[in-house]
């Protein structure tokens, strides 16, 4: 195990190296975040207010701030670029120096990534629970923050991130057929938006729809970590959105790896 | 050591006709082309060999180190390195070589350099004491002291590459798959590389394949030759007899006042030659003879010349390789249309 994350670490390391030094890049990117969650919470601040105050679909309008910025920061923690980094890999044909190491090529992947998420976690993270607690407390006047809800977030959003990982690992690869996958991120990333309920949370859908989106892997991604952390499972329940993320999680797995034995054969390295 | 079999590589391309129109086409009814970018490439190298694999530009050469360096799959035929099949088992294999490819880096490019080596180390596996020799003999030959604590982004093209050689022999490889090491650089640098080269090679036998457009590199590294074009084998074979069995080419520079005229025409008449057999380049105060001398000796082809116009100074020149790689690749070209 320690022989193997000394070979991977280093592939985080590099991750982190290179955020720190293109932090613009990245600090750009959390204030886009906030700016757009509190956009969405001057849009549902009206909707709720129009609808005579009260509660929406068994949310009252602290729930939905507390959704509204932990299901995006919870987006931004999962967010995988792993999809990009493979297209542009492929396109400028340096994904072939990937192929020359002796490591496992989507752990390499992955460990590169981590890196980031671990401070997104530290910088993003906290500083939002903190402040969302302190919200809570001054709203209701209670204090709602629960540590056993909070552990169980944590574990729910590593399997969401595994699962977001994998399913945009799947999408890279189609860069070995297509070659250029600007428009399919694109695509992906609005679908992905849509049905990982931070857009909307599912629970605001119809039934039909919603039980469908629920057992889709995408709501494992934002919505099941988030309606855990606001404690609106039973117990039952949230073994079972739990459980269910997992296997998810085995799933894509498998899937990925078969993707990859296509793919690997198709590559055809452009230039050089 | 390195066995490749009847390798070929198709790749598919979208052709599109020209214009918007065509683009417009191409985006409803893509037309595919199959390009065949290696095609029944064999040859055999054994351990400790180090192969010049050369051709002209998109002759193939990259698609077939890609292959052998088990980057690509091939569309047909077989390699064998060291008894592995590349894309068998990637992970196992690329542990016992290591690879140059001059238009890219596998240095990490946000890292210092020195970083880059230690997380080569571990990925290889390559225990402190070997890490610490390899890196001594690297900073020696390469001369990476100057400049191994700058992130890799900031190295000059000349540095990055003999950063790029280092990380390729950091792991004491087996087979060392050199694509094009010396592109662009100046004479002190490529000299580096070619130190650096020999030397692993002389001191642990190890096997090297190596592609490159620089002729001294050939003249100065290889046992041996294989040179393809558009594909396909062309030549397999010392460069001695290559030179000669196509190196009759001779040159004489010959400095005269400006008062000689004397036509290519002339001497073609003269000597009873073909056009193939002869060219004459014309300067201020001094024209170049180029000619075969298999049909003419030197010795005649002097005494004609100096018997038609004053001379005040000759030099001779002896087959230029660059010279008979040129008129094979001509041949090539030419036997193909």
């Amino acid at each position: 195990m320690s022989k193997i994350l000394k070979r991977y670490v280093p592939f985080m390391q590099a991750g982190v190296q290179s955020l720190i030094i293109y932090r613009m890049n990245f600090i750009g990117f959390v204030i886009g975040g906030l700016i757009y969650c509190f956009v969405m919470f001057y849009l549902w601040k009206a909707v709720f207010e129009s609808s005579g105050g009260g509660e929406f679909f068994g949310f009252s309008m602290a729930d939905m701030v507390v959704y509204l910025f932990l299901s995006n920061t919870t987006t931004q923690l999962t967010y995988s670029s792993v999809s990009t980094t493979i297209g542009e890999e492929i396109r400028d044909g340096s994904i072939s120096m990937r192929l020359l190491k002796p490591v496992n090529t989507d752990l390499s992947y992955m460990f590169s990534e981590l890196g980031e998420v671990m401070i997104k976690v530290a910088v993003l993270l906290l500083p939002i629970i903190i402040g969302l607690e302190i919200y809570r407390f001054r709203t209701t006047g209670v204090i709602m923050f629960n540590a056993v809800n909070f552990i169980l977030y944590l574990l729910s959003v590593v399997l969401a991130y595994i699962i977001s990982f994998r399913v945009n690992l799947c999408f890279g690869f189609i860069a070995f057929y297509v070659k250029n996958l600007w428009g399919i991120n694109i695509l992906k990333n609005s679908l992905i938006g849509f049905l990982s309920g931070s857009l909307i949370p599912l629970a605001f859908m119809p039934s039909t729809l919603r039980v469908c989106l629920e057992y889709m892997p995408f709501a494992s991604m934002a919505y099941t970590p988030v309606m855990i952390y606001m404690g609106k499972y039973e117990v039952n329940e949230m073994l079972f959105r739990l459980g269910l993320q997992a296997v998810w999680a085995v799933l894509l797995y498998g899937f990925s790896k078969l993707i990859w034995l296509g793919a690997i054969k198709k590559l055809s390295v452009q230039g050089g | 050591m390195i066995y490749a079999e009847h390798l070929r590589k198709e790749f598919k391309k979208t052709v599109k006709d020209p214009g918007l129109k065509g683009s417009f086409k191409a985006l409803f009814n893509p037309k595919k082309e199959i390009v065949v970018a290696a095609d029944d490439i064999t040859f055999h190298v054994p351990e400790g060999e180090i192969l010049g694999f050369i051709g002209p530009n998109g002759a193939g050469k990259s698609t077939v180190i890609k292959m052998l360096t088990g980057i690509l799959t091939p569309t047909s035929g077989e390699c064998r390195i060291n008894g592995k099949i590349p894309t068998n088992d990637r992970k196992k294999y690329v542990k016992e070589i290591g690879a140059v490819f001059g238009q890219r880096t596998q240095l990490w490019w946000d890292l210092p350099l020195q970083e880059t080596y230690h997380v080569l180390k571990e990925i290889y596996e390559v225990d402190d004491y070997k890490f610490k020799k390899r890196m001594d003999f690297l900073n020696e030959v390469l001369e990476l002291e100057k400049f191994i604590k700058s992130p890799v982004r900031t190295l000059s093209l000349g540095q990055r590459m003999r950063a790029d050689i280092a990380a390729s022999m950091l792991h004491s490889p087996k087979v060392l798959f050199l694509d094009e090491p010396t592109i662009g650089l100046d004479v002190v640098v490529k000299d580096n590389i070619r130190q650096a080269i020999m030397k692993i090679n002389k001191e642990e036998k190890t096997t090297v394949v190596l592609t490159t457009h620089d002729i001294s590199d050939i003249e100065l590294l290889c046992d041996r030759i294989v040179m393809i074009d558009k594909g396909k084998n062309v030549y397999d074979g010392s460069l001695h007899k290559l030179r000669e069995n196509y190196g009759q080419t001779r040159e004489l520079v010959f400095e005269t006042d400006n008062s000689s005229k004397l036509t290519e025409e002339q001497f073609r008449k003269g000597l009873n030659l073909k056009k193939s057999d002869l060219v004459v380049e014309r300067e201020q105060n001094s024209f170049k003879v180029k000619f075969n001398s298999k049909k003419i000796p030197v010795g005649e082809m002097l005494g004609y010349t100096l018997s038609l116009t004053k001379v005040k100074d000759i030099s001779v020149k002896d087959a230029d390789i660059e010279e008979i790689i040129r008129s094979l690749y001509r041949q090539g070209g030419a036997s193909d249309e």
